[in-house]
């Protein structure tokens, strides 16, 4: 109760230096309260995370109370339609897990044939990778955790390095596609960027640093990995996993995948139904998971209350709301415009430097603080960048990257992390501590921040 | 009419330190599906019942996974069931326990059982010592009874 009265206090009052430095940089009373209460959000999520929606609640209030926004512009900044594409797209994961789509992922790794340490852990990274890939990083990894522990009971070896090197490449996964983290789709909407420029741009680079995360995994467990081998050699293959569970192939099963087949692969062609149907950028990206879950409902209709109450994270749908009006917020009393200034005034307005800077604090940024509120506020101070004649492309790039993969740092740096550790606290009572974490966690965030750092200044496909 | 009148006064309760094994054994032996558990000065702190047994031996995440059928015990299950006697009862007991007073109405049970979702409720007197037991049971049997 002392602890968290003693961070409720030092919450507000870093709130309240900030806004006092806002206003001591020049910055209007409106634009350093603007700043203030984002602040407070800000380090709710970081002190607070299961109360991170009260913050967020009594922050909007303050910022309607004190005229620093309207309601008609709060309303408009919320980005409804980031809301309610991940909905959709959460009613789309809710019929394919009660279809055993996810389930029938974990057979296939509990049935790796003539298993190795090195295969296992190949199979497990692209798996998760791609898994976040398609749905999103907190349901994938929920699955990867589950077979990781199955595997690891049989040949009754340490689970942690296993369920780290999954969290890793779930959280480099979740960059490739516009669906892996809410932080794809909000700076998909928020830039232009289509879900074919995310297949074609980030995707390769999200694999290549696969790769290499997966080279550096091998070498940094490299006795985790020898002692695997000695149990896989000592209990002989893995037999009884192949059996362990199933999931009987039903024609649900079956017209589930239809369903997202068909829809990713109208997310896919969205931006060339948008031209063809003249309509704005994204606009069919937003509807396709609203159709499919509109759908999904009314041929699921005994579950759709089901679907809609428990597979839906209103909560967290919630806090992203008011969290988008808070940046839009800043936006809207022109703070944001005084940040990119002063950004500028640093890095001048060459874009290798700008290109850098929002990469690495975004990276490490994103290693302390919940990505999702990053990003939302960097959105507008990168629009900003646009008044300077500055590409915004290789920004937004090196925001998502930088964003997706900081996550990686350390092992409260994504909601991956926390969820993946979570499970393994509660499963196995085993807690893993902040340095068995943050080496790995550091060479692999590094490194793989380095590979996009290099292709976004030398490549020119980014620019 | 109210659940002093209805509930089952004899009822047997669990301490908290009681090996879970021996606990379970206690469920098997007397075929019902839980026990209250109360502190050396008869107050109430849990319940220990086979769903929370069950709940202990299988994987956390099975709700999560979706649908699926196990074909074989996994290794895990097998290594919880033999933890299980160096377990104590406090370690698997579910702490948030609805509970009725003895002066508490027999429909608002009824009306506790049906919203909560609950077989039976452990009664407490004002000093919130256990002092019964209620199931669904008593409650149709003592309503059906004052009809008559």
């Amino acid at each position: 109760m002392r602890t968290n009265l003693s961070k409720l206090i030092l919450l507000f009052a870093i709130a309240t230096v900030i806004g006092v430095w806002s206003r001591v940089i020049g910055m209007s009373p409106h634009q350093a309260l603007a700043v203030a209460i984002f602040s407070v959000s800000l380090l709710g999520t970081l002190f607070f995370w299961d109360f991170r929606i009260s913050f967020v609640f009594l922050g909007i209030s303050v910022l309607l109370a004190s005229k620093t926004i309207d309601l008609e512009h709060l309303v408009a900044f919320s980005s409804l339609e980031i809301i309610l594409f991940l909905v959709g797209m959460m009613v789309i994961v809710g019929l394919l897990k009660d279809a055993g789509f996810f389930a029938w992922i974990v057979t296939l790794i509990l049935r790796i044939r003539n298993m190795t340490a090195k295969k296992f852990v190949f199979v497990l990274a692209v798996i998760s990778a791609l898994l976040a890939c398609a749905v999103d990083e907190v349901t994938s990894i929920i699955f990867m955790v589950a077979a990781i522990l199955e595997i690891c009971d049989y040949f009754e070896a340490d689970p942690i390095p296993y369920i780290i090197i999954s969290v890793l490449a779930t959280n480099i996964g979740s960059a490739g596609t516009v669906l892996g983290n809410p932080i794809g789709i909000l700076i998909a909407t928020k830039s232009g960027l289509t879900f074919e420029d995310f297949i074609i741009k980030a995707f390769p680079l999200a694999m290549i640093s696969l790769v290499v995360m997966i080279f550096i995994v091998i070498a940094f467990y490299k006795k985790s990995l020898e002692k695997l081998d000695q149990q896989i050699k000592k209990l002989g293959s893995n037999e009884i996993l192949i059996d362990l569970i199933s999931v009987p192939p039903d024609k649900n099963t079956k017209a589930a995948l239809y369903i997202f087949g068909i829809t990713i692969a109208f997310i896919a062609l969205s931006h060339r139904l948008d031209v063809m149907w003249k309509l704005e950028n994204n606009t069919v990206l937003l509807i396709v998971p609203l159709v499919a879950a509109g759908l999904i409902m009314i041929w699921k209709h005994n579950k759709a209350q089901e679907f809609i109450e428990k597979d839906v994270e209103w909560g967290t749908l919630l806090f992203f709301l008011l969290l988008f009006a808070q940046t839009g917020t800043l936006k809207y009393t022109g703070a944001t415009d005084f940040l990119a200034q002063k950004i500028t005034g640093i890095t001048g307005h060459n874009p290798y430097f700008i290109t850098t800077f929002v990469l690495w604090v975004s990276a490490i940024g994103s290693s302390i603080l919940d990505n999702v509120v990053l990003v939302a506020a960097f959105i507008p101070v990168i629009q900003e960048f646009q008044k300077f004649g500055i590409a915004l492309q290789p920004l937004w790039w090196a925001l998502l990257f930088g964003g997706c993969f900081g996550g990686n740092i350390t092992l409260v740096g994504s909601t991956a992390n926390i969820v993946a550790l979570g499970l393994l606290q509660k499963e196995r009572k085993i807690k893993i501590s902040f340095f068995t974490w943050f080496w790995i966690g550091l060479s692999v965030g590094t490194a793989t921040t380095l590979v996009i750092w290099i292709a976004l200044l030398f490549l020119p496909f980014y620019k | 009419m109210k659940v002093k009148e209805g509930m089952t006064v004899k009822v047997t309760s669990l301490s908290p330190e009681m090996n879970a094994r021996e606990a379970l054994d206690l469920l098997l032996k007397m075929e019902i599906s839980g026990l209250p558990v109360v502190d050396s000065n008869n107050k109430l702190i849990g319940m220990f019942t086979e769903k929370g047994v069950l709940r202990t031996l299988l994987p956390g995440y099975i709700e999560k996974v979706g649908t699926f059928t196990y074909h074989e015990n996994p290794k895990m299950i097998k290594q919880k069931v033999a933890a299980l006697a160096t377990m104590t009862v406090k370690e698997i007991m579910r702490e948030d326990v609805i509970t009725v007073n003895e002066e508490t109405a027999l429909s608002e049970v009824a009306r506790i059982m049906l919203v909560q979702k609950v077989r039976r409720l452990p009664v407490l007197n004002n000093n919130k010592e256990l002092v019964g037991i209620i199931a669904r049971v008593d409650v149709l049997k003592a309503l059906f009874a004052e009809q008559n």
